[in-house]
């Protein structure tokens, strides 16, 4: 055993492995950083990392959903969608009915929730396929939000509405503060909680759960419903940023988040994870839209970039794992 | 080497981490014979005819074919040169026709196109040939499992296989079904096919084959013509050895019934009584696919119960699922480590406490502090070798990965604990280690059912035996009678072959 | 473990670097708004933000490569330091306002935009105002465009959906029965059209089914091909909100030898102007988006010389049929 041990960097080979499959991502992120600074060196300045920090509120809420649903081996297509249909039900509550913006919220969220829920039990009881299912929620969710909003665009324009997105809590933005908030809790539910370990028991080897007495059903569906839950959130702060409520919004947003949680190291087959790990993902892709506008790069090679860089992190991660696959 | 051989397999070896599944192990197969290969569950049968078809690679030894040296590069290289098994568990494409299954990889092509005229012709042809019922265009889920396993034949015999391999042919068949297979295999016998035939039904063997050869414990005993010997001298060569002490087995205080069940029906075994007491070990034996595992998998509730009742402590209880049973007390180690035993990208702290969380909270948080001292502490009792609890299971050898199995259900503290195959792909070492614990167990008070397939564990280690033959009791015995030699391994074998 | 904390360190001390850098940074950039010479926040460049709807659409790529030409140009002659690329607003307001924050965090003096959505994408507009940038909104109008802008270049929506009634209602008096191929439902584009269209259109005409077909000719072949099949010879036009929908349909009714089905749309794309010339398609509604982002670039170039500059330049719709086809149609 002893005898064959390479080193990489003064450290063992299967320890530099390790490292670098826990804190890879982390080294892009850094990496990124430093080069874009080099070459643009307004990027690096304070404002500019708020700046980022404030954009990737949105995707880094519906990536910690995204990631729950990746973990336990399933995906959630609705978040688009869901984004959509609380936007609208604020537009008619807030915009046209002029209810309290609170209680808006809430009923917003109590729809977004239930919708999650709905694919919970799909799901978990059913035993539908994920895709299929949330696939075709997305639909029905896309159009009660046309339906709600009759296709047109409501102005939100009231300034404490606005104020959810645009004002700051001791110089910093609010969104970044429920983003911190949310990546708390996220944080301790996944990995703190016997919910949490359930999730990756499922995630990981659904029979070994079951035969280990987890609830599968009940788990699953919580995870689904969290989703539902954040995305909602999501949308809350979107509708805020843009000042209005309408029911296109939001179409490919699961792209993004699912691209957080894979670069954050969440694995496909389910049952890997970290709460960090998301939080990475999610900055490194508003990182890329940022920096790439920095260096003036076309838009056309932003995709690609994007592309390169997911596909680029997964080898990385899957090169640093290869032993414990 | 004088007679003509169609394959020679000598002096073959292979090991599987510290377990050596085969010693220097032969066998001679001449042509347009039936050959039976005979032993216990894991004497190496399998391994063997997977070194054959080229899914391992043998450690040591040569293997000639046609006189020529041999080493195939998986099946599909062996089926080229001529040899093809028939699996036990068959696995047909539920979509496909017939005609596409038999040309499974070698469709007949026009260009890039599958030309299916063409391939359904060929396929009408070989069905005539076996007389077949169906078409070439019916599913094959449209088929009985006879029908399947006739497809499979025919496909080996349309690959001009020389050689096939049928691993337990009978083992789903009706005795109808059976005298066809017969004809058949008589057919090919006829046309210069040699057959290796693996099976545990005795009267088969005598039936069909021609020649046999023995294994044991991974080793080669002998080969010998079917004339002329008889089912107590095969059943002796199977066992063959004397159970010395090697098991660690102490007796304990056997105290007052804990679980009991009467008249258990599921799917796989039918009317099953008994009783297991404190500080017992109940072994059940039985051949593979005699019931042993579907009775335990149906009372810790991961499969229907058709009818039946089960008792804990004197009271009737109702078992749905696995969570059902935990909480009662009931545990179980599944025979299939990696499909129900462990999450293996996940640490073996969290697959060791993945059961006992709810015990491990405080509000709503796990107080992981207590949650790790817990797990190295029942890491360490159950002598888990491991760098550390955080490392992922996965890390681990098999015995160490059975070692954290039993971890998990060990601080569950149950009142009955079901082993099934607790030592299956496990080294020596470990496996004397788990022995060692299941004793330690009992003497705890716990109830212990322990199902294997090797007879002298578990005449080794049960204070009583169950023996099961096709789904029923047939018998059981006591630690005494086999401590005095009253029952031999001989006389249990007989049992599960379905003698009295 | 180590790195673990080494990580988490530097994200934290980042976040809190940007706290207290920020508040005392942002003093800083209201304070030169009237610098001479168009260096508006008074960093020494000048720079110019481009904030794009999409980059993919028809209409928008035509403004797009028109602006980078003319822009690149100025970088050429030394009238402006640089300017940012084409940013790709990819049709979505959250990223508008993303984008915006962006030109900000570069120090942009300018920023064009072709919002893409007239409600969702004014946050972009009010925080780059806000932030002490002159913003040129180009193509079509946010809410508070009129307030904040330094000025607005474009074409009124509504005008042309009533181009494209009174075409119809000149070219079948006796009205009939109509499909309405509509835009991405909620777009500014969309909405105003439909109401230009409504405020014109005679009365003898009937809407058989307003199909949201998100501007794609692909889906208006499909409903049209439903409309053919369900009102046969009854259908008399196909009103589309842009020209890629209209030229489609107009290829559908065609094929099916409906050739008197009058399709119309609004853009003036190359496609549906070359459709004219051969006398397939009957008229389009041309928004000159050429003109639009040339008026844009020559109102900042007017400001950068300290000239003044209009709150707003309309750029009109023509209606281009077969007879004027060829004094529009270029390149």
């Amino acid at each position: 055993m002893a005898s064959n041990e390479k080193k990489i960097l003064g450290v063992k080979e299967d320890t530099f492995r390790m490292m670098m499959g826990k804190y890879g991502i982390g080294i892009i992120l850094i990496g990124m950083v430093i080069v874009i600074s080099i070459i643009k060196p307004r990027f690096i300045q304070p404002s500019n990392l708020l700046n980022i920090l404030t954009q990737i509120s949105i995707n880094g809420l519906i990536a910690y959903g995204m990631c729950l649903a990746i973990t336990t081996g399933g995906i959630d297509l609705t978040v688009g969608a869901q984004l959509a249909l609380v936007s609208c039900i604020l537009g008619q509550l807030v915009g046209e009915m002029g209810m309290n913006i609170g209680l808006a919220c809430l009923i917003g969220l109590l729809a977004t929730t239930a919708f999650g829920l709905l694919n919970g039990i799909l799901i978990a009881k059913f035993n539908m396929f994920p895709f299929v299912v949330t696939l075709s929620t997305q639909l029905i969710v896309r159009g009660i939000a046309q339906v709600i909003s009759d296709g047109q665009a409501v102005s939100l324009a009231n300034a404490n509405f606005k104020a959810i997105y645009s004002d700051r809590f001791a110089g910093i933005p609010l969104p970044i503060i429920y983003l911190a908030v949310v990546v708390i809790i996220m944080y301790i539910l996944m990995h703190w909680t016997k919910f949490g370990r359930y999730v990756y028991a499922v995630g990981g080897n659904v029979n070994a759960a079951i035969a280990s007495g987890v609830n599968v059903v009940k788990t699953k569906t919580l995870c689904y419903t969290i989703v539902g839950l954040l995305s909602g959130m999501a949308g809350i702060i979107f509708t805020s940023k843009t000042g209005a409520a309408q029911s296109n919004i939001g179409v490919g947003y699961e792209t993004d988040a699912i691209a957080a949680c894979v670069l954050g190291g969440t694995s496909f087959a389910g049952g890997i994870s970290t709460a960090s790990g998301v939080l990475l993902g999610s900055i490194i892709i508003g990182c890329i839209y940022n920096g790439m506008n920095f260096l003036g790069i076309d838009s056309y090679y932003q995709s690609m970039a994007k592309g390169i860089i997911i596909i680029c992190a997964v080898l990385l991660d899957m090169v640093m794992n290869r032993k414990n696959r | 080497m004088a007679e003509n051989y169609i394959l020679e397999c000598s002096g073959i070896s292979k090991t599987f981490g510290g377990t050596q599944a085969l010693k220097e192990v032969e066998l001679h197969i001449r042509p347009g014979e039936v050959h039976a290969l005979l032993g216990e569950n894991g004497a190496g049968k399998s391994t063997l005819m997977k070194c054959i078809i080229g899914l391992y690679k043998p450690d040591k030894g040569a293997m000639t074919w046609c006189q020529k040296p041999y080493q195939a590069h998986g099946p599909v290289d062996a089926i080229n040169q001529g040899i093809s098994m028939i699996h036990q568990e068959l696995n047909p494409e539920p979509h496909l026709t017939i005609a596409e299954s038999i040309f499974l990889k070698r469709e007949s092509t026009r260009g890039f196109l599958l030309d299916k005229k063409a391939q359904n012709k060929r396929a009408e042809e070989v069905l005539k040939k076996f007389n077949f019922p169906y078409g070439p265009k019916t599913l094959m889920k449209d088929l009985t499992l006879a029908q399947v396993q006739m497809i499979e034949i025919i496909k080996a015999v349309s690959c001009d296989a020389k050689l096939i391999i049928m691993d337990e042919p009978t083992s789903s068949l009706d005795s109808e079904e059976t005298r066809h297979l017969f004809q058949t295999i008589n057919d090919l016998k006829s046309k210069g096919v040699a057959i290796i035939y693996i099976s545990h039904r005795m009267e088969e063997i005598f039936e069909i084959c021609d020649r046999v050869s023995v294994f044991r414990d991974g080793t080669y005993v002998s080969s010998r013509d079917m004339e002329g010997v008889t089912k107590d001298e095969l059943i002796s060569m199977m066992v063959g050895r004397n159970i010395e002490n090697v098991f660690p087995k102490t007796d304990c205080k056997i105290g007052k019934p804990v679980f009991r069940v009467e008249h258990l029906c599921g799917k796989g075994f039918t009317d099953i009584s008994f009783e297991v007491r404190q500080g017992e070990i109940l072994g059940i034996s039985g051949l593979v696919g005699s019931g042993r595992s579907e009775t335990v998998r149906a009372i810790f509730g991961l499969d229907p119960i058709i009818s039946g009742k089960m008792y804990l402590d004197g009271e009737e209880i109702k078992i749905k699922n696995p969570q059902d049973a935990i909480r009662r007390g009931i545990c179980m180690v599944n025979e299939d480590r990696k499909e129900f035993g462990l999450c293996l990208q996940r640490s073996i702290r969290e697959n060791i406490s993945l059961p006992n969380l709810p015990k491990k909270q405080r509000g709503l948080l796990l107080r992981q502090k207590k949650e790790r001292q817990e797990c190295e502490d029942a890491a360490k009792t159950l002598t888990v070798k491991c760098a550390s609890i955080e490392h992922t299971a996965l890390s681990l050898s098999g015995g160490n990965q059975q070692k954290v199995v039993l971890a998990k259900w060990i601080m569950a503290n149950p009142k009955v604990l079901i082993l099934d195959e607790p030592t299956r792909g496990v080294d020596v070492g470990a496996k004397s280690d788990i022995h060692a614990l299941m004793c330690k167990f009992a003497a705890k008070g716990m109830a212990v059912i322990m199902i294997s397939s090797e007879l002298p564990e578990v005449m080794g280690m049960s204070d009583r035996i169950l023996i099961y033959h096709e789904g029923r009791l047939n018998g059981s015995i006591d630690r005494s009678e086999i401590i005095t030699g009253n029952t031999t391994q001989e006389e249990i074998l007989k049992r599960e072959f379905g003698g009295k | 473990m180590k790195l673990k904390k080494v990580l988490g360190i530097a994200l934290a001390t980042t976040v809190l670097l940007g706290v207290t850098a920020c508040s005392s940074s942002e003093p800083a950039k209201t304070g030169n708004s009237d610098a001479a010479g168009g260096d508006v926040n008074g960093d020494g460049e000048i720079i110019i933000g481009y904030i794009a709807k999409n980059t993919t659409d028809p209409q928008p790529s035509t403004i797009n490569s028109s602006a980078s030409e003319q822009l690149d140009k100025l970088k050429a002659d030394g009238v402006i330091d640089d300017w940012t690329g084409i940013m790709d607003g990819l049709s979505d307001a959250n990223k508008q306002v993303d984008l915006a924050q962006d030109c900000i965090a570069q120090g942009c003096d300018y920023v064009i935009i072709t919002p893409a959505e007239a409600v969702a994408s004014d946050p972009a507009i009010t925080n780059l105002v806000d932030a002490g940038v002159k913003v040129v909104v180009v193509n079509a109008k946010t809410d508070s465009t009129d307030d904040v802008a330094m000025t607005f270049c474009g074409s009124d929506d509504v005008y042309a959906g009533e181009l494209m009634a009174e075409y119809l209602n000149e070219k079948l008096p006796d009205g009939g029965k109509y499909l309405h191929c509509q835009g991405v439902i909620g777009n500014s584009a969309q909405i105003q059209r439909a109401e230009g269209i409504t405020n014109k259109l005679n009365d003898n005409f009937e809407c058989i089914a307003e199909v949201p077909c998100e501007w794609s000719g692909e889906k208006a072949v499909n409903a049209t091909h439903d409309a053919l099949a369900q009102y046969g010879k009854d259908l008399t036009a196909v009103i589309c909100d842009n020209d890629d929908m209209s030229a489609a349909a107009q290829l559908t009714c065609n094929e099916s030898g409906r050739e008197d089905i009058i399709c119309i749309g609004v853009d003036g794309n190359a496609g549906a102007m070359g459709m004219i010339q051969e006398g397939t398609l009957d008229a389009t509604v041309l928004q000159d988006s050429i003109g639009q982002i040339t008026a844009a670039i020559d109102a900042i170039v007017a400001d950068i010389n300290g000239e003044t500059v209009e709150k707003e330049y309309l750029v009109p719709f023509v209606i281009v049929t077969a007879e004027n086809v060829d004094e529009y149609a270029t390149e």
